[in-house]
């Protein structure tokens, strides 16, 4: 892809921006223009720390940095070389860059003290086991003082190394992962293994056949934690596992998306977290995760920071923006690894868990999961008892304590879905780390999400009629390469909109704009949606149906009337100058926002009858969250003109082509 | 866009129309002859019509929608970015800009390579970005796609 400047190209006025020229001879795997482009920028920015106060090699380069701030980073590799160890830096271009910078900024911060930071012994020690412990302190307090504590951690030991991405030794999970995998298969083995004692008359083969496979998970877990390995190369994590039949599973870390830890309850109580590596595959949607259950708390923070980093360096973007080299060793925001805390959820608002209609369930869902495990475990014993004691029961008592359990469930609905609310969004922190957003909840479960800020190009805010009512919205996040998957994109749970924004504002930037409502012709349309099929239903009930169908579909069509109208007026688009905003829905009203770059496209559809009032769907096109969304019944001419208005070079060449 | 595309899209909803046509005129004879009990007294009648009302409609698709559709479609690259219309009843206008693509598809299938025209799809990162060229002259396809490719590797960000 070198030799692309005179191809005939058909626009005669397009110009090629320079940068794209810069690569012919970077190495492929990081060929892209940005990564010539990112580096020089980071040079820019960095230039301002003091670099007379450090003698370290990579310090003396920083007096360059700002004449060569605008050409591209490969000017800096020389001095990399040069450096004392020199590992990874061939198939790596852009990561000696990174490093180096990153070195002067910490080299200034450390005030003088880093020379004694020299980089063998850094490298030595960030290879002792203790180096996970060390992580937490990183107050700058900490790094002037106690040097050796900071050579220790991981950081400490990779600043001063001009090449940073030296491959770890092979890692085991947590001893205590032999306790927690037995136990895990145990407890949902446990019902039928009580059912069979209690069914078996503990006789002794029962026993002994539960005691031996009780000593199989045992050995098993054993036999687990002996043979799964971990290690962290240069440019990739390495899984290994199993006796018999060995897996090997290599992530490269360009890849990785995102380190989510995770600790059930007994994870916690034995101090332990799984780690799972999200990462893309080479197909789109296809994602090739790695899962290390589980490893200390503190190893699983240590390798979330770890492979976070030096996927930041391997895509040459470990520079100035990324808050793991600012926020860290500057002490702002506490100055340890909580990072900038942007939110943490009051108490009151678990309280909003009653207007979301998936918790208000809840009580259906367990009593449905309890039947279940009836069902597996007692199977038609219990059935058989049941029906026998319906066919003995009488009649009146029946009716009397089934509508006694209906008014029961019905009433404990709204207080099942705030505890079931609250125990899945206990102490939901929002909080902003490394350059990602973190989102942790939990009481049990304990969750922690990491979401990278530079894939994050939107939000979205959703809310039901429901929560409409009291002001309530929920707020997710549009991101790249996650695809629609709900769960992992809620930054903030059930919450007053007012507060939420603020929050959206503080981790994000808002959108300040207003919507733009849409033609009154839509408002004809969302109520011919709302109300047309139900009217039609009440004519066939009418011919055929028996009075109650009649009865049913008018109230249906009825209630299309208020929910078409409050779809039109939700309807709407806007551009503040930074952000697209489209809204739409009624049942479930959402409120996309997304930078302007995320725009990749722009799509209108327009059907016959569309046409006939001047309207046009204008979707979206975005790469990330739902991949586009729609403004619908906007008036083309319009639209058109707001598609303009945000791309201006996408939209301007086709306006004069005649549009009918 | 080649004028050949007609042909291709003529000759499939021929196809269709003939296969479809086809099937009904079975369950129309399987209904009035066979003799079974269940269809009612009024279906069997009606039945032989309705092969007849659908080829009929068939036909006429066949000879309208294509030429409609040759109208109504366009593409045009301009300033590095591919403009769209489709449709015939219904349309769309759909803008990519060549530097958030992320693949481009050329495929022929066997009707394409009996009329010699091609189709391009191009592929950015939402599946809702995607955009395809139907119809194009075979050697134009070829030579577009290559330098979409090219130029979409010169002028690519994140692509996201």
């Amino acid at each position: 892809m070198g030799d692309h400047e005179e191809h005939g190209w058909v626009a005669p006025g397009s110009t090629p921006s320079p940068h794209a020229f810069h690569d012919p001879d970077v190495p492929s795997s990081s060929a892209t223009p940005e990564d010539a482009v990112r580096p020089g920028a980071g040079g820019g920015v960095t230039e301002d720390p003091a670099p007379d106060m450090s003698p370290e090699p990579g310090a003396r380069d920083a007096p360059d940095a700002p004449t060569t701030s605008g050409t591209p980073g490969t000017s800096h590799a020389p001095d990399a070389s040069d450096a004392p160890t020199d590992s990874g830096s061939p198939d790596v271009p852009s990561a000696p860059d990174a490093a180096e910078l990153s070195g002067a900024r910490d080299a200034s911060n450390a005030t003088g003290t880093s020379d004694a930071l020299d980089a063998p012994g850094a490298r030595l020690a960030s290879d002792t086991p203790d180096a996970a412990g060390a992580t937490g302190a990183r107050d700058v307090s900490d790094a002037c003082e106690e040097t050796a504590e900071g050579a220790r951690d991981w950081w400490g030991g990779e600043h001063p190394a001009p090449t940073a991405l030296v491959s770890e030794r092979e890692r085991r999970l947590s001893p205590r992962s032999m306790v927690v995998g037995p136990v895990n298969q145990l407890r949902s083995l446990l019902l039928p293994i009580l059912f069979g004692l209690v069914v078996g008359g503990f006789n002794p083969w029962v026993l002994g056949a539960t005691g031996a496979g009780i000593v199989a998970l045992l050995v098993n877990g054993f036999v687990t934690w002996r043979t799964t390995r971990y290690e962290v190369g240069e440019d990739r994590l390495e899984i290994r596992k199993g006796l018999v039949r060995r897996s090997r599973r290599t992530i490269p870390l360009e890849r990785v998306r995102g380190v989510d830890v995770t600790s059930t309850l007994l994870h916690r109580i034995l101090g332990v977290a799984v780690v799972r590596i999200e990462a893309a595959a080479g197909s789109a949607g296809a994602t090739e995760d790695g899962k290390l259950d589980a490893v200390d708390i503190a190893e699983a923070e240590r390798l979330r920071r770890v492979l976070l980093h030096r996927r930041e360096v391997l895509t040459g973007r470990a520079s100035a923006d990324t808050p793991d080299d600012a926020s860290a060793p500057s002490g702002e925001g506490g100055g340890t690894d909580e990072g900038i805390v942007h939110f943490a959820v009051p108490r009151s608002w678990y309280l909003y868990g009653a207007l979301s209609l998936g918790y208000l369930l809840t009580p259906f869902a367990v009593l449905a999961t309890l039947f279940g495990a009836v069902q597996q475990t007692a199977g038609e014993w219990a059935t058989d008892a049941f029906i026998d004691w319906v066919r003995d029961s009488d009649r009146s008592g029946l009716v009397m304590f089934a509508v006694a359990g209906v008014v029961i469930i019905v009433l404990l609905m709204p207080v099942f879905a705030v505890v079931s609310y609250a125990i899945t969004h206990w102490g939901f922190t929002l909080r902003e780390r490394d350059g990602s957003l973190v989102a942790e909840r939990g009481l049990f479960t304990r969750r922690s999400v990491t979401l990278e800020k530079r894939r994050i190009r939107g939000y979205e805010l959703a809310d039901n009629p429901l929560e409409r009512l009291r002001g309530a919205v929920r707020l997710r996040a549009i991101v790249t390469g996650l695809g629609d998957a709900a769960g992992r994109s809620v930054l903030l749970p059930i919450g007053p909109r007012g507060e939420v924004e603020a929050v959206v504002d503080r981790a994000l930037g808002r959108y300040t704009g207003t919507l733009r409502r849409h033609p009154r012709a839509a408002l004809v349309r969302r109520l011919l949606r709302s109300v047309g099929p139900p009217a039609l239903a009440v004519a066939v009930a009418v011919a055929f149906g028996p009075a109650w169908t009649v009865v049913l579909t008018l109230t249906l069509t009825v209630a299309g009337v208020p929910l078409g109208v409050d779809r039109y007026r939700s309807l709407g688009h806007g551009y503040d100058g930074e952000r697209v905003s489209v809204r739409s829905g009624s049942i479930s009203r959402s409120q996309a926002t997304v930078e302007r770059s995320a725009v990749i496209g722009w799509t209108w559809s327009q059907t016959l009858f569309q046409r006939r009032s001047g309207l046009a769907d204008l979707q979206v096109t975005v790469g990330a969250g739902a991949g586009g969304y729609t403004a619908q019944d906007a008036s083309l001419g319009a639209s058109v003109a707001f598609a303009a208005d945000v791309t201006p070079d996408m939209v301007r060449p086709f306006l004069v082509d005649p549009r009918p | 866009m080649s004028g050949r595309a007609v042909g291709v899209w003529t000759v499939r909803l021929l196809m269709g129309g003939v296969f479809v046509t086809l099937m009904l005129s079975a369950a129309a004879w399987a209904v009035t002859s066979l003799g079974w009990g269940w269809p009612s007294p009024w279906v069997r009648e009606y039945a032989p019509f309705v092969p007849l009302v659908y080829g009929t409609y068939a036909l006429a698709r066949a000879a309208i929608v294509p030429s409609w559709r040759y109208r109504v479609h366009r593409w045009e690259i301009a300033e590095d970015v591919i403009y769209t219309r489709a449709g015939w009843v219904s349309r769309t206008w759909q803008l990519v800009p060549v530097n958030r693509l992320q693949t481009v598809d050329h495929t022929q299938g066997w009707l394409e390579r009996l009329f010699g025209v091609a189709t391009l799809e191009v592929q950015t990162a939402s599946y809702a970005g995607s955009s395809t060229i139907e119809g194009l002259d075979a050697e134009e396809a070829r030579g577009l796609s290559e330098e979409l490719a090219v130029r979409a590797g010169a002028l690519r960000d994140d692509a996201t």
